[in-house]
C-alpha cells in the first residue's frame, strides 16, 4: 500500500470511531548511512523508517498516537489511541480548524533525484571513501576522527477529515568528515566541514574533505590575543547558528503570540540593519527543506521575513494564523511522524551581499574570522557565548594566526543593529538556512 | 514471543551474530501557557542483528517482526559485513564475555502501564499553572512530562538471551519572563529511571519554581562578565563537567583516536580530589540498565581514582584492544542503530564542604547554576552552558547575574579543583554522539577555574 493509501485508510477509520477532525501524516523513509571512525568505516547501515501519526480532535480537544508498525490492525488501534488521548484532554478554546483543501503548487524543481533515489551501501560508502582519501591526501599531518554520510529518500502523505490530500517524495544527501591536524606532538581543535544537496550532482565528498583538512591544518600553532572588542567575521556555519537560530526563533508566530519573542508587536519596525534581507522560501528549487506544501498540507510559497532590517512577517501553521484570522504561511513542520506539527522555516535565505570572504577579511584592521562555534544560544533573549574554534586572528587586512581557547559572546539581537557586511558566498546549512559569511561589530573577544 | 523467534534464526547465523528487539512506548503530555500542547502516545518496535564474520562487522534493522524478515536481516547483516571486509583496515575481534541468560526490570513503585493518564495530564496542568502564577513577569511556560517505557531483548550465537525492561520517567518546565522589552527564559529538569513515583520524590513543581524564580530574577539581570574566575560550579551542573571535560575523552573509541587521555593509565590528570566514576547500575540514573546492548553486564567504572586516571569505557571490541575487560558501555538508540561507546551515569564523588564553605575562600568569583548544552573536543577543550551566574565577593553571594557558556581544558580545569562539597545531585543528559542517548550526570558543588565567555 501506498503511504497515501495508509494516510486515507487512517482517515476513514477516524472518522468511523466519532471525532470531529482528524489528520494523518505518514513517511516511508529508505535511509543508507556510513559511518566513520577513528578513520575506519564503523558501520554501514541500511535502514527503512515507516511510521504514521494521527491527530484527532473531539470538542477542541487534542490526541495524538503513532505506530511504526503499518498494518490496518496497528493504524486503528493508534487511531483509537489518539482518540482516548483526547478524551482525557482539556479542550482548547483557541481550536478553530484542521485546514481545509487548497490548491498545491507544483513540487519544486530538483527536491527529488531518482539517480540519488536509488545508490545503495555501495555508493554511499564510495562518497565516504572519496571524502576520506582527499583529506588524507592533502596533508601527512591531517587525521581522520570521525564522518558519517547518509543518503535518504523519502515519501510522504497527508490526509485530513476537510479533504487535504498530499503526497510527495523526496531525496536529500548529508556528509560530514572531522579532522585534526597533529605536528611535533600538538593537535589542533577538532575541524568541521560538511556538504548537504538534494542530488549526488550537487554534491562534493572531495569538497568536504579538502576543506576539513584545510580548516585543521590553518588552527595549527595557535596563539592568545588579549581580551578585546571588535569586528568578527563569521563564516556560514557559524552566522547561521549565532544570527539565524533568534531569527527563526523570533518570527515564529507561536512564540510572538505567546510574549516569548522580542519581536511581538514589531512588524513593520527596524528590527536590523538595512544590509539585511531574509526570506524563508518552501519552494526554492533544490532546497533542503523544499516541499509543496507543508507538515499539515498547507501550501509552501515564499514570505519575505526581514526586508532591508524592516520586520515584514512571521511565519504562521494552521493554529496560529487561525487564531489571528490569517492565512498560514505554510510552516507547519515536523521531524518526522511521530511529531505533532511546529512552526519552523522551510528554508531562510539571507540574500547575498558582493564580497568574498578574503575581501571582508582585507576590510579589517583587527578581528577575527570565525569558522566554527561550539557554545550556546539563547534564541529568546539573543544572548551568544561560546568557544571561536577554527578562529583565526585578523590584523590590517591579514589573517595572521589561529586563536587559542579564545570565546566570543554578544547578543545575536544586537549584532543583527551592528551587521558591518554580508559576504557573496552562501550555502546552505544545518537549520535549513542558506547563509553567506557575515561580519558583525562590538563582538566580545575573551581570553585567559 | 518474539526471543523464540529470534532464537531460531540464530542457528543459522554464520560467525558470532547477535539478535536485538526493542519496543519502544513512549507518552508525551506539554502544557503551554495553561492550554494543553502536546497529548500523544506511540510505539516503535523493531529488530535488529549484527554479524561480526572475518573481523568485519555488518548490520540491518527491521520494523516488520515476521520470522521471514528476522531472517533476513540476519542475512543482510552477514552479506554486507562480507563485502565491506576488503575495504577495512583493522580486523575486529571480540574479548570475551560470558553469555549470560537473564531478566531485568526497573524497580517500580508506580508502574505507568498500570496507571493512568488523566491524573498526569491534571497534575501537569497544575504545575503550570503553579509556575505561571509564580510572578506577574512570567510571559509564557512549557511544562512537559514523559515516560519511555523500553522492552529490549538481546541474543546471541554464543548463547546470551536477556530480556530487559527500562522505565524512564522524566519531565522538565520552561518559563519566559518579560519586563520592560528585556525577555529572559531558564529551564529545569528532572527525571530518573524509575516509576511514576519519582514524581513524588523530585516532584517536577518544585524545578518549575526554580525555573520561574530564576527567568523573574534575571529579566532584569546584566550578562555576567567575561575572562578567568574561580567559580563554584552548583552540584546541578557539575555532571556536565564530568561528562563533557573527561567522560568522552574517557571513551575507548575516542582514546583509541588519541584523545588527551590515551597516554594517561595510570598518571595524574586530577586534582587527588577529585574521584570521577562511569556507573551503569546507580540506582535510578538516567543510563542505568543492568546489560548493555553487547549483552555485557554493565559496572562502576572509576575514570578517575583520588586524580590518577585508571580506566576506560570499552565495548566487546575496544576491551580486546586494549587488552581489558569490557565495561559495558556499549549502548544503541534503538533498534536503529549499532551499540558505539557511550557514559552511562558519569559523576564526581562528593566530600564533605558545605555550598557556605565553598563559597568562604573566594574573594572575587561566580556561583554558576543551571545547565545548558555542552561540547567536548577530544584534546580535553569543552564547553557548557549556564543559566545564572551569582556573583561572590569575598565569601558572600550577591548579585545574579545571566548565565554564560563556559570553557576550559578539562586537564587544567580538573587540576584546578580547590574544594568539593557534599551535597550530590545525579540529574538526567541527553547525550549526542552520532546517535543520542539517556545519560545521567552527577556530582556535589565544587571549586575551580574556568573562562567564562561573558560581556564587557
Amino acid at each position: 500500500m501506498s503511504v497515501k493509501d495508509l494516510t486515507k485508510l487512517a482517515i476513514k477509520y477516524c472518522e468511523k470511531i466519532g471525532v470531529d477532525e482528524a489528520e494523518a501524516f505518514a513517511q516511508n523513509q529508505h535511509i543508507v548511512e556510513v559511518v566513520l571512525e577513528r578513520a575506519e568505516i564503523q558501520s554501514e547501515r541500511v535502514k527503512t523508517q515507516r511510521g504514521i501519526g494521527i491527530r484527532v480532535i473531539k470538542g477542541k480537544k487534542l490526541g495524538f498516537a503513532y505506530a511504526s508498525t503499518l498494518s490496518h490492525a496497528t493504524i486503528e488501534e493508534a487511531c483509537r489511541n489518539a482518540k482516548s488521548l483526547a478524551d482525557v484532554s482539556v479542550a482548547n478554546p483557541d481550536w478553530v480548524s484542521l485546514p481545509t483543501p487548497a490548491k498545491l503548487p507544483k513540487p519544486p524543481n530538483g527536491i527529488y533525484d531518482e539517480e540519488t533515489a536509488s545508490m545503495g551501501g555501495d555508493e554511499v560508502l564510495n562518497i565516504a571513501m572519496r571524502t576520506y582519501d582527499e583529506a588524507k591526501a592533502y596533508d601527512k599531518r591531517v587525521d581522520i576522527d570521525d564522518g558519517k554520510f547518509s543518503l535518504s529518500s523519502t515519501e510522504v502523505a497527508i490526509s485530513n477529515s476537510h479533504g487535504v490530500e498530499a503526497e510527495e517524495k523526496n531525496t536529500l544527501l548529508e556528509g560530514f568528515l572531522i579532522c585534526v591536524a597533529k605536528e611535533h606532538g600538538e593537535a589542533s581543535s577538532m575541524a568541521f566541514e560538511y556538504d548537504v544537496a538534494r542530488s549526488m550532482r550537487d554534491f562534493s565528498p572531495e569538497r568536504i574533505g579538502r576543506v576539513a583538512a584545510e580548516k585543521a591544518l590553518a588552527s595549527l600553532k595557535p596563539r592568545s590575543v588579549q581580551s578585546f572588542v571588535g569586528k568578527v567575521i563569521l563564516d556560514s556555519d557559524p552566522a547561521s547558528e549565532i544570527l539565524m537560530y533568534p531569527i527563526i526563533s523570533g518570527v515564529n508566530a507561536d512564540n510572538v503570540q505567546r510574549g516569548r519573542s522580542l519581536w511581538a508587536g514589531k512588524l513593520g519596525e527596524e528590527v536590523a540593519s538595512e544590509k539585511l534581507t531574509v526570506s524563508d522560501d518552501g519552494l526554492f528549487p533544490k532546497g533542503i527543506g523544499s516541499s509543496s506544501f507543508d507538515s499539515e498540507g498547507v501550501p509552501c510559497q515564499k514570505t519575505p521575513v526581514i526586508t532591508s532590517g524592516k520586520l515584514k512577517s512571521l511565519l504562521h501553521n494552521t493554529f496560529t494564523a487561525n487564531k489571528e484570522g490569517k492565512k498560514s504561511t505554510g510552516n507547519a513542520y515536523r521531524d518526522g511522524y511521530n511529531m505533532l506539527p511546529l512552526i519552523s522555516i522551510s528554508n531562510v535565505i539571507v540574500e547575498a551581499g558582493d564580497k568574498k570572504l578574503e575581501e571582508m577579511v582585507s576590510d579589517v584592521d583587527k578581528g577575527v574570522v570565525v569558522r566554527r562555534f561550539s557554545g550556546n544560544v539563547r534564541p529568546e533573549s539573543g544572548e551568544f557565548s561560546g568557544i571561536a574554534k577554527q578562529a583565526n586572528y585578523i590584523e590590517k587586512g591579514e589573517v595572521k594566526y589561529p586563536l587559542k581557547e579564545t570565546m566570543i559572546s554578544g547578543n545575536a539581537f544586537q549584532a543583527m543593529k551592528d551587521i558591518i557586511e554580508i559576504g557573496s558566498e552562501t550555502r546552505p546549512t544545518f537549520l535549513r538556512a542558506y547563509v553567506p559569511p557575515i561580519m558583525i561589530d562590538k563582538v566580545n573577544i575573551i581570553s585567559k | 514471543m518474539i526471543t523464540d523467534l529470534l532464537k531460531e534464526s540464530l542457528k543459522e547465523s554464520r560467525g558470532y551474530s547477535e539478535l536485538r528487539y526493542h519496543k519502544r512506548d513512549t507518552f508525551n503530555v506539554s502544557v503551554k501557557d495553561g492550554k494543553i500542547d502536546v497529548l500523544n502516545s506511540g510505539i516503535i518496535e523493531g529488530a535488529c542483528a549484527r554479524t561480526l564474520i572475518k573481523g568485519s562487522w555488518g548490520f540491518s534493522s527491521t520494523t516488520l517482526l515476521e520470522k521471514d524478515k528476522i531472517n533476513q536481516i540476519l542475512k543482510d547483516s552477514t552479506s554486507l559485513a562480507e563485502a565491506s571486509k576488503p575495504r577495512k583496515k583493522r580486523a575486529v575481534k571480540l574479548a570475551s564475555a560470558k553469555p549470560y541468560v537473564d531478566k531485568y526490570e526497573t524497580p517500580m513503585k508506580t508502574d505507568p502501564r498500570k496507571s493512568g493518564k488523566e491524573e498526569l495530564v491534571r497534575l501537569v496542568i497544575d504545575i503550570d499553572k503553579d509556575v505561571r502564577g509564580f510572578s506577574k513577569k512570567i510571559a509564557s511556560d512549557t511544562v512537559t512530562f514523559n515516560i519511555v517505557d523500553d522492552e529490549l531483548a538481546f541474543l546471541s550465537s554464543e548463547g546470551a538471551e536477556i530480556s530487559q525492561r527500562i522505565v524512564r520517567c522524566y519531565g522538565n518546565v520552561m518559563v519566559i519572563a518579560r519586563e520592560e522589552g528585556n525577555i529572559a527564559s531558564a529551564y529545569e529538569s528532572i527525571g530518573e529511571e524509575s516509576g511514576l513515583e519519582v514524581l513524588k520524590k523530585t516532584p517536577l513543581g518544585n524545578v518549575g519554581k526554580t525555573a520561574a524564580e530564576r527567568a523573574s530574577k534575571l529579566v532584569s539581570a546584566k550578562v555576567a562578565p567575561g575572562g578567568l574566575y574561580h567559580v563554584i560550579l552548583e552540584n546541578r551542573i557539575v555532571g556536565l563537567l564530568a561528562h563533557e571535560a573527561i567522560g568522552h575523552c574517557a571513551e575507548a573509541d575516542l582514546v583509541y583516536s588519541g584523545s588527551f587521555l590515551s597516554d594517561k593509565i595510570g598518571k595524574e590528570v586530577a586534582s587527588e580530589r577529585i574521584t570521577l566514576v562511569d556507573d551503569g547500575r546507580f540506582p535510578g540514573g538516567f543510563g542505568t540498565m543492568k546489560y548493555d546492548d553487547e549483552g555485557v553486564p554493565t559496572q562502576r567504572t572509576v575514570l578517575i581514582d583520588e586524580g590518577v586516571c585508571r580506566s576506560f569505557m570499552h565495548s566487546r571490541e575496544t576491551a580486546q584492544h586494549f587488552d581489558v575487560s569490557p565495561t559495558g558501555n556499549a549502548r544503541a538508540w534503538n533498534f536503529e542503530y549499532d551499540p558505539i561507546i557511550r557514559m552511562r551515569n558519569t559523576f564526581i564523588e562528593a566530600s564533605d564542604y558545605s555550598l557556605e564553605e565553598l563559597a568562604e575562600d573566594i574573594k572575587e568569583g561566580f556561583f554558576l547554576k543551571g545547565g545548558l548544552s555542552g561540547q567536548a573536543d577530544f584534546n580535553g577543550e569543552f564547553m557548557f552552558g549556564t543559566q545564572e551566574a551569582v556573583k561572590i565577593e569575598n565569601g558572600e553571594f550577591t548579585e545574579s547575574l545571566r548565565g554564560v557558556t563556559i570553557s576550559g581544558n578539562a586537564f587544567e580545569v580538573l587540576k584546578n579543583v580547590d574544594a568539593i562539597g557534599e551535597d550530590f545531585v545525579m540529574r538526567t543528559g541527553m547525550c549526542g554522539k552520532e546517535q543520542v542517548n539517556f545519560a545521567g550526570i552527577g556530582g556535589p558543588h565544587l571549586i575551580t577555574k574556568v573562562l567564562m565567555g561573558g560581556m564587557k
